[in-house]
């Protein structure tokens, strides 16, 4: 693995983390839309980003 | 919904993917790798709508739904785990295609068994994935089945429903292999995207706006909006449905096959992100019909019946909902004949090639399309059972298939890995999920997936350590690896 790899595929780690122990954790009492539905939606739009940087140069020089 | 109406759609759709699916037979139909990868020449677009119709089938639309109805917001939570999970494509797409081209791999058991430098590696893998795979195909059937009965009031029975399927998938596949299966795939994954999105504006504006929408599922059950809501998503269900999932890019052949298929990792690229567009889309819609079925028919005996009710009520407008439902059928047909042509090419690639001394390309491409009828109607006699959920049943084939990742994911990042390491991590973690599942789905508590996890990994490892491995080919193989991957990224 390349150091962007390392760094990327740790933040995306620590999101998936995030996923299980934010909604369990802390929002298990919030039933309101900007409970668990949103922290997921800025989860996998923060994964989103992440894979565009993983991918950002795949191919450049072809 | 009237009958005529669903008749006529199926048959306008029937035409229009026949016709897509034809005029898509171009290049080398005569080789494994022209038939089932398409000379590993896709560009990004279509990879990109192709993979995502394959991956999105009548799981999201329909078993999401259902999941989403019966289980609140968790639903939701465990589709956005299966998304994160998609970055694995991040890591090992590029390897992937890397060694895919390098040594014209044309399915991942192959690579597995060259890999490791067994071809016990590659049947055990290939046949343990057909085991898998062939109920999750019929997942695909039932999930048509009920929607075709659900939405005309039975008057086009499930099984007629799993039989259009079951031989549409069959005549797509036959067309011209990957490529019609790409094609048509795109056509309907842009159909989907589209009207489902229009559905869930329609649904949204019947209850009132975004507002309106929320403050109906608090009315109707607040809990909905939390986890673990009404029990069903306790933390250990949640995790036993998502670990499976989060893997699913990796360990789902008819998945991980399509990261040989793209012509150039620029192509890769806007597949992976092409698809994490799409998906976030596609998921919020499929949960958003499930709330919204919650709210507007909440005494459904079968929550799989979610989206049919939806569609075939007086929110929707007929002509919207017969085209959704159009494409939903064909978003799970999508996904069959993915399955078909895998599964038959793991079977005359890694299976016939590998007992028989002279099987030379064209012999294993006459036998996998000889097996692509007779995959089908395995899974159509195993959608006849109407098993249990759809979302259920798809998790349970998931956690099978899942026993392959560390052999997969050894392959590239650990040379001590070995042959029996892999094979009895793959063999013995299959026979324990089959156990769990054909008892009551728990051990201790923990789900099968999770076992087949913590198992193939534990076997896997301490096999390896006391077997020998290929030092050879393992340092060649991760050796090319390594200076590609610098070579061609940052």
């Amino acid at each position: 693995m390349n150091q962007k790899e390392k760094i990327w595929g740790l933040v995306i780690l620590i999101i998936v983390f995030l996923g299980y122990f934010i909604p369990y954790a802390f929002l298990r009492d919030v039933t309101k839309w900007y409970g668990s539905f949103l922290i997921w939606s800025i989860l996998a739009i923060i994964v989103i980003i992440a894979n565009y940087y993983l991918a950002k140069n795949w191919g450049e020089e072809e | 919904m009237s009958t005529t109406l669903v008749w006529s759609s199926i048959s306008v759709y029937v035409v229009i993917a026949i016709i897509i699916a034809y005029l898509s037979r171009s290049g080398d139909q005569k080789s494994m790798a022209g038939y089932f990868l398409g000379e590993r020449k896709l560009n990004g677009f279509v990879s990109a709508l192709s993979y995502s119709a394959t991956t999105y089938s009548a799981f999201m639309l329909v078993g999401l739904a259902g999941l989403t109805y019966n289980g609140g917001v968790g639903g939701f939570g465990f589709e956005i785990i299966y998304f994160m999970g998609v970055s694995l494509v991040a890591i090992f797409g590029p390897r992937f295609w890397l060694v895919g081209k390098k040594y014209g791999y044309v399915t991942p058991s192959e690579m597995l068994g060259d890999r490791y430098q067994s071809k016990w590696v590659a049947i055990v893998t290939a046949i343990s994935s057909c085991l898998f795979l062939i109920p999750y195909s019929a997942v695909q059937l039932t999930g048509i089945g009920y929607l075709l009965a659900g939405v005309t009031d039975g008057a086009i029975s499930f099984t007629t429903g799993v039989v259009i399927a079951t031989v549409l998938a069959i005549v797509f596949s036959y067309i011209a292999g990957i490529r019609s299966v790409a094609w048509t795939d795109s056509l309907q994954s842009l159909l989907m995207i589209t009207t489902s999105t229009l559905v869930v504006i329609v649904i949204i504006v019947h209850l009132g706006g975004i507002d309106g929408f929320f403050d109906a599922i608090e009315a109707k059950d607040p809990q909905a909006l939390a986890v673990p809501g009404n029990g069903f998503f306790n933390f250990w269900t949640f995790l036993g449905l998502t670990i499976p999932w989060f893997f699913f890019s990796i360990s789902n052949p008819q998945v991980s096959q399509r990261l040989f298929m793209p012509a150039s990792l620029k192509s890769m690229r806007h597949m992976l992100l092409g698809f994490l567009v799409f998906g976030f889309i596609y998921t919020i819609v499929s949960v958003v019909w499930g709330f919204s079925a919650s709210v507007l028919f909440p005494d459904l005996e079968n929550a799989d019946l979610a989206t049919p009710t939806l569609l075939s009520s007086e929110v929707v407008p007929p002509v919207l909902g017969v085209i959704v439902m159009v494409g939903i059928m064909a978003a799970a047909i999508s996904t069959i004949d993915s399955i078909l042509l895998t599964l038959s090419s793991l079977f005359s690639r890694d299976v016939y090639r590998n007992v028989t001394d002279q099987a030379d390309d064209s012999k294993q491409l006459m036998v996998g399309k000889l097996v692509i009828p007779v995959i089908a109607v395995l899974a159509f006699l195993f959608a006849k059972l109407e098993l249990d959920l759809i979302a259920v049943l798809s998790v349970a084939a998931s956690s099978g298939l899942i026993v392959v990742v560390p052999a997969i994911i050894g392959s590239f990042f650990w040379k001590r890995g070995t042959a029996p390491g892999a094979i009895s991590s793959v063999v013995l973690s299959s026979l324990l999920v089959i156990w769990i599942e054909s008892t009551d789905g728990l051990l201790l508590g923990l789900k099968s997936g999770i076992w087949g996890l913590l198992t193939a990994t534990l076997l896997f490892i301490v096999v390896s350590l006391v077997t020998e491995a290929p030092k050879q080919k393992a340092e060649e193989f991760t050796q090319y690896v390594r200076q590609n991957m610098r070579s061609s990224r940052s």
